[in-house]
């Protein structure tokens, strides 16, 4: 999602390709929660990681 | 658990009494605290009666004996429901035991009941709409907060309804209630404990430990629980150390790294000053104290909401799409937003994490524990939503979940223990962070603070 997501068909398009159909309701009810949680992920961008290898599981020994 | 497991044993104390007491505590007090959705009377008598037979006959016995204790209610416990504190598994009874329930029960506990918890394990503030908000025994004037998610493994134990209980831990939930109520709780390494028979939050970041009154406490359970279980893939195959050995009450040379930044300079002010004062107490028993920062914690937020919320959803979204309306709303709310978080985020969370490990270890490459708060706050009112931190405002669950999170995502050992009380009488708790595996150390710190101060000892006032 983009930061332009604050738009409620945006937000049902996103919903449909997870799989979910949700009313106009429960989408307002998640917008702001939404908001939030895609700032927070495109400020991940900006983490130095470009040579980092995504952990799966913490250490198996 | 440790004084009644030695009194068990020399039979100074009978185990039916001891589960008597408790099942007669929890009838007075639990109406008003909520600390149990399910109460196993019958067969807590039952299984202390057989307990007492076993010892009057002589024969060996297992390192809880007779010790009666609780369960959050998300660990599977065969014959007896299992709810994830949810309407919508209200009536689930698994058929066979989660791995833990069984070793606890092969040790000799006995299990009193099912602890109250935030449905799913999904929030920190310790509320439950469908079984009653567990009610914070530490002020019984202003309902507070326990913390969450395994609000009533702290109200229990802090309350005396139960001597030690299991919590679980994705983003605090052992360290946040434990902190809350007065509690010491050990978030073991990942790895440690198995998750067989435990219902997931989030896979990857879900660890299971003991909430006590004591270091030595949890010492005796993480012995009990801990260790290899072909049934969880990501358990270590490492041997399990005799915890209780490790408590030698030697302070002298531990090096103990004070976090600052964002986490002792955006703790409340109360809260900062009982942590400083604790390095200063460490310091004076011969520990050597000092400073350091970790870089990478400002991604820490972002990297938990991208791999809980993608996999909270993964897992709940059949019953999302057919029984959405028997959520709490506030749960229902956030499995729904990760709905958004996409499979490159999920990625860049995993990258962080990797990063955030590095550098929690480098930070223990010189020394022997870590000491931060473990919230930044004392128990808010339940109806709060935000509040005043060191560095700013905050929503009440950000300011919960800031200073747990790191090491959940890092995977490294952390115990919550009291270390002072506000003003206005609530505790307040801080952490010891270990290296990866090396829960004795922390325990061996935790348990000689605890011979330093009283803080952990000390009792709420209850009807």
């Amino acid at each position: 999602m983009n930061d332009d997501t604050n738009d409620l068909e945006t937000l049902r398009r996103g919903a449909r390709v997870a799989g979910f159909s949700w009313s106009d309701a429960e989408l307002e009810e998640i917008r702001p929660m939404v908001m939030a949680g895609v700032r927070a992920l495109h400020a991940l961008e900006t983490a130095p990681v470009a040579e980092v290898e995504p952990t799966t599981y913490y250490r198996t020994v | 658990m440790t004084d009644l497991a030695r009194m068990i044993a020399t039979k100074a104390v009978s185990p039916v009494e001891v589960v008597r007491a408790h099942l007669d505590r929890i009838a007075a007090l639990d109406r008003d605290l909520r600390s149990y959705i399910t109460v196993c009377d019958e067969a807590a008598l039952t299984a202390a009666r057989a307990a007492e037979a076993e010892l009057m006959a002589g024969g060996p016995v297992g390192p809880l004996h007779g010790v009666p204790y609780a369960l959050k209610d998300l660990y599977d416990t065969a014959g007896i429901r299992t709810t994830g504190g949810s309407r919508i598994l209200g009536d689930r009874v698994p058929e066979a035991d989660a791995t833990v329930t069984r070793r606890l029960a092969q040790a000799g506990g006995i299990l009193l009941g099912k602890l109250n918890m935030v449905e799913f394990a999904y929030g920190p503030e310790g509320l439950n709409p469908h079984y009653g908000h567990a009610r914070n025994p530490w002020d019984r004037g202003v309902h507070r907060m326990a913390g969450g998610s395994s609000s009533g493994s702290g109200v229990a134990v802090a309350a005396g309804l139960a001597p030690g209980s299991l919590g679980s831990d994705t983003g605090g939930s052992i360290r946040i209630p434990s902190s809350l109520c007065g509690l010491t709780g050990l978030k073991p390494t990942y790895g440690r404990v198995s998750r067989a028979g435990v219902l997931p939050l989030a896979w990857s970041m879900d660890h299971v430990g003991p909430m006590t009154r004591s270091a030595a406490d949890c010492a005796l359970m993480l012995r009990v629980i801990a260790g290899y279980d072909a049934a969880d893939a990501s358990t270590s195959v490492l041997p399990v150390p005799d915890y209780g050995a490790a408590l030698t009450g030697d302070l002298k040379g531990l090096r103990v790294g004070v976090l600052r930044g964002f986490f002792l300079d955006g703790a409340a002010p109360e809260v900062r000053a009982a942590v400083e004062t604790a390095a200063r107490v460490l310091a004076s028993a011969g520990a050597v104290i000092d400073e350091v920062n970790l870089e990478h914690t400002q991604h820490v937020g972002g990297a938990g909401l991208a791999i809980v919320g993608s996999e909270a959803l993964a897992y709940h979204a059949e019953r999302l799409r057919t029984r959405a309306g028997e959520f709490d709303p506030d749960v229902a709310r956030r499995l729904r937003a990760g709905a958004y978080i996409t499979g490159v985020n999920y990625v860049r969370g995993q990258q962080v994490r990797a990063l955030v490990r590095d550098e929690v270890d480098r930070a223990l490459a010189r020394r022997d524990v870590l000491l931060a708060p473990s919230t930044p706050i004392a128990a808010p009112p339940i109806d709060a939503r935000h509040v005043e931190l060191g560095d700013g405002p905050s929503d009440v669950r950000t300011a919960l979940v800031r200073l747990n999170r790191p090491f959940n995502l890092s995977g490294h050992p952390s115990c919550s223990v009291p270390c002072g009380f506000t003003a206005t009488g609530l505790p307040v708790g801080m952490q010891l962070v270990g290296r990866p595996f090396d829960e004795a150390t922390v325990l061996r710190a935790a348990d000689a603070w605890q011979r330093l101060t009283d803080f952990h000892s000390r009792h709420p006032v209850l009807g």
